[in-house]
Parts: C-alpha cells; sequence; structure tokens
C-alpha cells in the first residue's frame, strides 16, 4: 500500500487585514520570512493554486500553512 | 557439500496410502487458499502446488484435500535434522525437506571419502529421502532432484558444476529468484541455466540488478558458504487439554506454559527471541504460529503479551497446546566473528530482521521513500512511502 508523504493538514489560521496569517491554531506568529504563489495544473479540471506562507511563531517553531485560492481553506505542510 | 531434500513428511506415505489417487494438500484456515504438495495422479490432471483451491477442484472434482498437519512435519523434519547432526554433520536446514552439510568434513569419520558419509547419513535418516553432493549448495539441490529416492546419490564432479547445471530450467533458481527472475528471463528467451551463464555480467547488472548477478553466480555453480545452524537448542512445553480448550482455558494454559519454559534449566539464564505456538485440532488436524518478539527478553508479562493475540488466530477449539523456544537472544559471553561476513550474508540478515520486524508489528512497518516527481512544486506530489522490498 502506497501513501503520499507532505499530504497537507487543515489548519486553523486567523489572518491580518492584508490576509497574512497573525495566529495559526492557538500560537502567536511572531514574524512572517517568505511568501509565495503556486499555480499549477491549470490545464486540468482539478488546478491547484494556494498561497503559502513560512512564519516563525511565537514559542520559535518554524511552520508552513497555505491558503487554498479555490476553497479558501488553511492547510499546514511539511516539505514545502 | 551434501544436500538431503527429502520427502515432505505431510505427505509421509505411511499417513496417506492412497497416493496413487489425485491427493492435494488443503490449505491452513486463515493462510491464502490454494493447494500445496500434490500427488503424482493430481499433478497428472494438471493440478500444481500453489494453485488455487477452487480451481483444482474444477479440474479434478475428485480431488481428495488432505488438512495439513504443520506440527507433525515440523517434528518430523527436525528428526531428520537431529539424525543429521547425530553423525557430526553441521547441518544448515533450507526449506523444509531440505537441508545442507559439508560432506568433506565427515571423511575421516567414516571411510575416507565421502560415499562413506553418505552411505551413513543415510542408515541415519530413516524418511525416503534423495541425495546429491556437489561443490556448492544449489548445485548439490539440482543434483539431489536428479537422484531417484532410495537410491544411490547424484554427485557432481568439481569443476563440472557448470557443465551439469546448463540444460537445468531456470525455475530451479531458489526462492525468491526462481519465482522473481525466471519468469521474466523464459520471456527473453533464457530457458536453461547455461543460457543464463553465458550472459555478460553487466549486462544482467542492467537488466536485472543484483538478483540477476546472483542468479548467474549461481548457474555457474558458485554460492555462498555454509550457515549451520546450532544443533541441541530447541526446549518444548506441551499441556495436555483434557477438554476441547478455549477462551479462559486456553489462557491460563498459556500462561502456565510460559511459566514452565522460563523454569527449564536449560535455557541457563539466556532471553528468548523467537518463540513457536503450536496446536492439536480436536476434530483434526494441527496448527502453528510463529512469535518473534521486538526485542529478546525472558519477563513472564511480556512473554504473554506477544502470545496472547495469536490465540485468537486458533480456528477451533484444540486439545494439545505446546510452546517452542525459536531463537535464543544472544549471550552476554558471544563474540562477534572475525571474518567480515559476504555481501550476501549480509543482505540475508537484512531481509531476515524485515521479515521478523513484519511478523511483529504488520507488513506497513517497513517503508521506503520513492521519489516520484522530486521537482514538484506541489510537496505532495514529490514522494511516496511504499513497502519496502525483500
Amino acid at each position: 500500500m502506497s501513501r503520499r508523504l507532505y499530504r497537507p493538514r487543515p489548519a486553523t489560521v486567523q489572518t491580518g487585514v492584508d490576509g497574512t496569517p497573525v495566529r495559526v491554531g492557538r500560537a502567536q506568529v511572531e514574524s512572517l520570512r517568505e511568501e509565495w504563489r503556486v499555480e499549477d495544473r491549470w490545464w486540468t479540471a482539478r488546478p491547484v493554486r494556494r498561497r503559502y506562507f513560512e512564519l516563525t511563531l511565537a514559542s520559535g517553531a518554524n511552520v508552513v500553512v497555505f491558503c487554498d485560492l479555490g476553497s479558501g481553506r488553511w492547510y499546514s505542510q511539511t516539505g514545502g | 557439500m551434501g544436500a538431503a531434500p527429502s520427502e515432505l513428511p505431510d505427505f509421509a506415505s505411511k499417513r496417506n496410502p492412497a497416493l496413487f489417487d489425485p491427493v492435494a494438500l488443503a490449505p491452513e484456515p486463515d493462510r491464502a487458499q490454494v493447494v500445496g504438495e500434490v500427488s503424482g495422479a493430481a499433478q497428472a490432471l494438471g493440478i500444481h502446488p500453489g494453485m488455487r483451491v477452487g480451481e483444482a477442484l474444477a479440474r479434478c472434482p475428485g480431488l481428495l484435500l488432505v488438512p495439513p498437519d504443520p506440527e507433525r512435519a515440523a517434528r518430523a523434519w527436525e528428526a531428520v535434522l537431529g539424525a543429521l547432526e547425530g553423525i557430526g554433520a553441521a547441518v544448515e536446514p533450507a526449506a523444509p525437506g531440505e537441508a545442507y552439510f559439508d560432506a568433506a568434513a565427515l571423511r575421516r569419520m567414516y571411510g575416507g571419502n565421502v560415499e562413506g558419509v553418505l552411505a551413513r547419513a543415510r542408515r541415519a535418516v530413516p524418511a525416503p529421502s534423495r541425495w546429491g553432493v556437489a561443490a556448492s549448495r544449489f548445485c548439490a539441490y539440482a543434483a539431489a532432484r536428479a537422484a531417484r529416492p532410495g537410491r544411490g546419490a547424484k554427485a557432481v564432479p568439481p569443476g563440472a558444476e557448470r557443465t551439469f547445471l546448463a540444460p537445468l530450467p531456470v525455475t530451479l533458481l531458489p526462492a525468491p529468484l526462481g519465482a522473481e527472475l525466471a519468469p521474466a528471463l523464459e520471456r527473453l528467451g533464457i530457458r536453461a541455466l547455461g543460457e543464463l551463464a553465458r550472459l555478460d555480467a553487466s549486462d544482467l547488472a542492467d537488466r536485472f540488478g543484483r538478483q540477476g548477478l546472483r542468479a548467474r553466480e549461481l548457474a555457474h555453480g558458485r554460492d555462498t558458504a555454509l550457515r549451520p545452524r546450532i544443533p541441541g537448542e530447541r526446549l518444548s512445553e506441551e499441556i495436555e487439554l483434557p477438554e476441547a480448550g478455549s477462551g479462559l482455558q486456553l489462557l491460563r494454559a498459556l500462561e502456565l506454559l510460559i511459566d514452565r519454559l522460563l523454569a527449564r534449566p536449560e535455557r541457563r539464564g539466556r532471553a528468548l527471541r523467537a518463540l513457536r505456538l503450536g496446536a492439536r485440532f480436536v476434530e483434526r488436524g494441527t496448527w502453528r504460529r510463529d512469535v518473534p518478539l521486538r526485542q529478546a527478553h525472558s519477563s513472564r508479562e511480556r512473554l504473554r503479551l506477544a502470545l496472547l493475540p495469536r490465540l485468537d488466530e486458533l480456528p477451533a477449539p484444540i486439545e494439545r497446546l505446546s510452546l517452542t523456544v525459536v531463537a535464543y537472544g544472544p549471550p552476554v559471553a558471544d563474540q562477534l566473528s572475525f571474518q567480515r561476513p559476504d555481501e550476501q550474508e549480509r543482505r540475508n540478515r537484512l531481509a531476515e530482521a524485515l521479515r521478523q520486524t513484519r511478523a511483529a508489528a504488520g507488513t506497513e512497518s517497513v517503508l521506503r521513500v520513492l521519489e516520484v516527481e522530486p521537482d514538484s512544486r506541489v510537496p505532495e506530489r514529490r514522494a511516496f512511502l511504499t513497502p519496502f522490498g525483500e
């Protein structure tokens, strides 16, 4: 049985007025390290449109979260 | 090196006198529903080991399915190995019914030649058997297959291994090579071991990797060194259950067996690494399960926790339960070998470790990362977790 690595996991993210995350779960975002977009498979019926953020939390942990621009849902992901 | 692939004890003629009828070994209740060994009459009707039961019965509605008796088969095979060790042979057991020993090492004890050794070995082994003598394990196996049961041994002179093996089919290669490599070789038109031996090593490595090189070595009559087992290490306890045993009664019987086994002085304080649970059903037939432990230990409670779930696999009430030590933990005084183990032996050890891990923790306990689109911008497309091959 095979399974994918780095699968996105649903995350609870609060955003500021500019749409950047200010809180991930219960943790406060300390700083925004990087931001990028992924637009892929636009030629298929299931295009991938994501806005990624690499964040440092108040605890010192680094996390990568993205907003699925199609559904508006947030996910966290490793391997980004 | 000698080989003694004896007839499988499951099918000993004393038990089944009607072997001229189409007879096949039935599958165990919770295993793959395929037939085991088959009689000559069944074979003539197109039934072969590994065929699905439904298909076998469709081909031969009168096929007699004999319930397997793994406990009795294991005891009979152990008696054969013990008999060989009784004459001083350092025996390497392979598949059930197949064992190897260095006949040359015993020459001085039995007449100064290999024939004397074989004559003594044949007297020691009561079961009908076939014998082969050759310089390598695989060649000895092929020679034994060519010998007739109850007749003299087939001997391959030193240096003639490649010539002897040349006309034999590639399907003779031992597991897992025989099952995995032989069909691909046959599709490429390579049907005989001689044709395989003539191929260039680099071509085989390109197409089949390590397995191809190993098969070529075997076809040349070369094999790894023997790894004999350490004899006299079996420790077993059993208990008769006067009324059909199940549920709580079975649990108590298991606890009693564990206590008895741990109390045996022959254990000499060693921890246990692998155990075998055996049972005899009230109706007919036997059952057994090997239980490798994640860590060698001698704690009663941990042994109980490891063995208890296996009792749930019993398909029917039983009248006898047995517990056998299959392997001990390494004694403190053990030293490592001076010689560095060769590549094949290291791979065998790794494969054994994988098998034990899977047996203890499930089939998905050992996985590998397979990169499929390592440069994809979408992380979940980059890699998969897939089962780690043997």
